[in-house]
């Protein structure tokens, strides 16, 4: 980031200071600064659930004055929730930065244990076969020859296994992420993960991103954002190979994931920022984000050549999931100050059920109505 | 020279003069006190009571008692018999001295990933239990399934990493004790165990009671460690702050958690100062 916009300055001489923070530190920063009416930050930079609370509370400037960017045609996914903003706000709040997803991937070495109707092949093109059911059986036969739990999950306190409850499973199984939370479709979502569970490697519950466990060989199939895994295969591009996500009875849900650019209301050197804006969606910009970040081009042009042997291959496994004919993609639903209470709702229905073994039906129907009082507390159909 | 000194202002004067202090109290520890306990009795029903009532609080307190209460005791216990085995004077002394004490520069994150580095299932221990032939199967201390084994890990990290602390506190008291005492003892004929039992912990409670302070205190802050060693499945009582505070973005719960363990802290604070009373030398 530093180096693109030492770039940056010697084009234009724009002087950009870089300030990474967290979601929580930024929140807190912008309330304060916009409420105290002394906005220090010109742009800020974050996924489009982060500006999407940001938005919801009214700090953000509306960037439709700027006008448009030319030289780049954004892609329709990103597009799209910029226009569900607009819906939401009335404004345009930011301008799409850059995308990701969740896929899996597989170290070489677990291909050897393939169980008996499974090709190579299936897996890396995602077919038909390739299935949940189909990844219980694969890892199940590792286990059996192996004696070891070779399936991992970023469960762990920073981890993102709540996403691949809404924005996976439940898709895959019910078409929805929270329509029908619970449902005989979702008890037998919760019956196949509670059997994957048998195999996956006990450490997960302490893991945050998989890139380590995967480098370590403490697992050999693993289910994560590409920004969290592409260490690994950028480090070893020879030892893995990234293949999109089974799929469930419906389809094959999968999460697309947007970061955009916002400008906070009230802030300084406006048009200095929007200046920044342009910069970092430029194509040729883009295209040195994804080798560095993990995180891929929303802006056609940059369609990249990739040189980096790793990114290249995680930008394959996306492009290869994405073209999946069953594929069902979404977006995380945007809810602005109550999505910690969304995600606490998969994560407490995964502790109940799968770590505890307390009963499917019981817990979902506990929970269905806190998460459908969101909802409806939003006035949001359920996503 | 003659000072008229006003009777009036010698009055105002010494409370003019921590004046500042007080203001400066009052702002930054008053206000935010106050503040974060208006927060905490925000909500309906009130935060405080919603995590009173949580189904949670007996997980977490049965998580927070029993890493404080078998880490705190442990390290004093280190830290009494190290400070003793310091007073020798040895070759090389110098240079154990500081190894021991140097877990302390080492920030909490940085110490839990060492040992999570460690003890993980292709750690350090592992490997070489392996390669010895000790066991055949690598042992977990970490997982959900493992959370005993956790609680174990979790200990260790903590009186390797804080130990130091507490044994600086007893160190310097110890150093204080008037050696004549001791010899004294000699004279009389006590023996090891005796001589620590009536001369230097009666003489050391000073220091036991600041130690025993401050470790508590630290000890009901610890995050870090314990979410890199137990994953979101071990909760103590300042995780659930963090928890609240910027994975639920409710800073009513927060809030109340923090006050709990601020209310609880007080409570042990003034127990200490109650239970272990200095004697008059």
């Amino acid at each position: 980031m530093r180096g693109l916009l030492a770039s940056l300055l010697h084009e234009k001489n724009i002087q950009v200071e870089f300030v990474p923070l967290s979601y929580t530190d930024m929140a807190a920063k912008l309330e304060a600064e916009v409420t105290a009416r002394a906005v220090t930050v010109s742009v800020v930079g974050g996924l489009a659930t982060e500006i999407d609370y940001f938005a919801s509370k009214g700090w953000l400037e509306d960037l439709a004055r700027f006008g448009t960017l030319p030289g780049r045609t954004f892609v329709d996914t990103a597009l799209r929730v910029v226009d569900e903003h607009k819906r939401l706000y009335g404004i345009t709040s930011f301008i799409p930065w850059m995308t990701a997803t969740f896929v899996i991937v597989v170290n070489n070495e677990a291909f050897k244990y393939l169980p008996e109707g499974l090709t190579r092949e299936d897996v890396v093109m995602g077919t038909e076969k390739w299935t949940w059911d189909a990844l219980v059986a694969w890892a199940k036969n590792i286990y059996e020859k192996t004696g070891e739990r070779r399936v991992g999950l970023p469960a762990g306190a920073g981890g993102l296994l709540h996403r691949l409850l809404h924005g996976y499973l439940y898709v895959s199984y019910t078409g929805y992420q929270s329509k029908y939370f619970n449902s005989p479709e979702a008890v037998q979502l919760w019956t196949m993960l509670r059997e994957l569970w048998k195999y996956c490697h006990p450490e997960s519950t302490t893991w945050s991103a998989m890139a380590e466990p995967l480098l370590r060989g403490d697992v050999w199939i693993a289910w994560d954002h590409t920004a969290r895994i592409i260490a690994a295969v950028k480090e070893r591009p020879e030892m893995f190979t990234v293949v999109p996500v089974p799929r469930g009875p419906v389809g094959r849900g999968y999460i697309i994931v947007l970061a955009g650019l916002a400008i906070p209301k009230g802030a300084p050197n406006q048009d200095v920022a929007w200046e920044l804006i342009e910069f970092l969606t430029r194509p040729e910009i883009q295209a040195r984000i994804a080798e560095n970040v993990g995180f891929f081009p929303v802006v056609k042009e940059a369609t990249p050549v990739i040189v980096d042997p790793g990114v290249k291959k995680v930008s394959e496994g996306v492009s290869r999931q994405l073209a999946t004919l069953d594929g069902k993609p979404v977006f995380i639903p945007m809810l602005g100050g109550r999505a910690g209470d969304f995600i606490a709702i998969y994560r407490e229905a995964f502790e109940r059920i799968v770590l505890k073994g307390e009963d499917i039906s019981t817990v979902l129907a506990e929970l269905e109505p806190k998460l459908k009082a969101i909802f409806a507390e939003l006035n949001v159909p359920e996503p | 020279m003659v000072l008229n000194v006003n009777p009036k202002s010698r009055l105002f004067s010494p409370h003019f003069l921590v004046l500042p202090t007080l203001i400066y109290l009052a702002f930054f520890t008053g206000y935010p006190i106050l503040y974060a306990i208006n927060l905490a009795l925000t909500g309906s029903p009130p935060a405080l009571l919603q995590v009173i009532t949580s189904p949670r609080l007996r997980e977490v307190l049965f998580y927070t008692i029993m890493i404080i209460a078998s880490v705190i005791p442990l390290q004093l216990i280190i830290a009494i018999f190290t400070s003793i085995f310091f007073l020798n004077r040895f070759k090389g002394r110098e240079v154990v001295l500081y190894l021991f004490i140097l877990p302390l520069a080492i920030s909490e994150v940085a110490a839990a990933l060492l040992w999570y580095t460690m003890l993980s299932s292709r750690g350090f221990l592992n490997k070489l239990l392996l390669e010895l032939g000790i066991i055949s199967k690598p042992i977990y201390f970490f997982g959900y399934e493992f959370r005993d084994r956790t609680l174990l890990a979790i200990v260790l990290t903590e009186i390797w990493r804080a130990t130091a602390i507490v044994f600086v506190i007893i160190y310097a008291g110890l150093q204080m004790i008037n050696k004549e005492y001791l010899e004294a003892a000699d004279v009389f004929g006590f023996n090891f165990w005796q001589k620590l039992r009536y001369v230097i912990l009666p003489l050391l409670k000073p220091s036991i009671q600041t130690a025993l302070i401050i470790r508590t205190l630290f000890a009901f802050q610890i995050v870090g460690p314990i979410f890199i060693l137990g994953g979101e499945y071990v909760r103590v009582m300042a995780t659930e702050v963090v928890y609240w505070y910027s994975m639920r973005m409710n800073t009513y719960m927060a809030s109340a958690w923090a006050i709990l363990i601020g209310f609880i802290v007080l409570i042990l604070g003034s127990l200490y100062i109650k239970l272990i009373k200095p004697v008059e030398a």
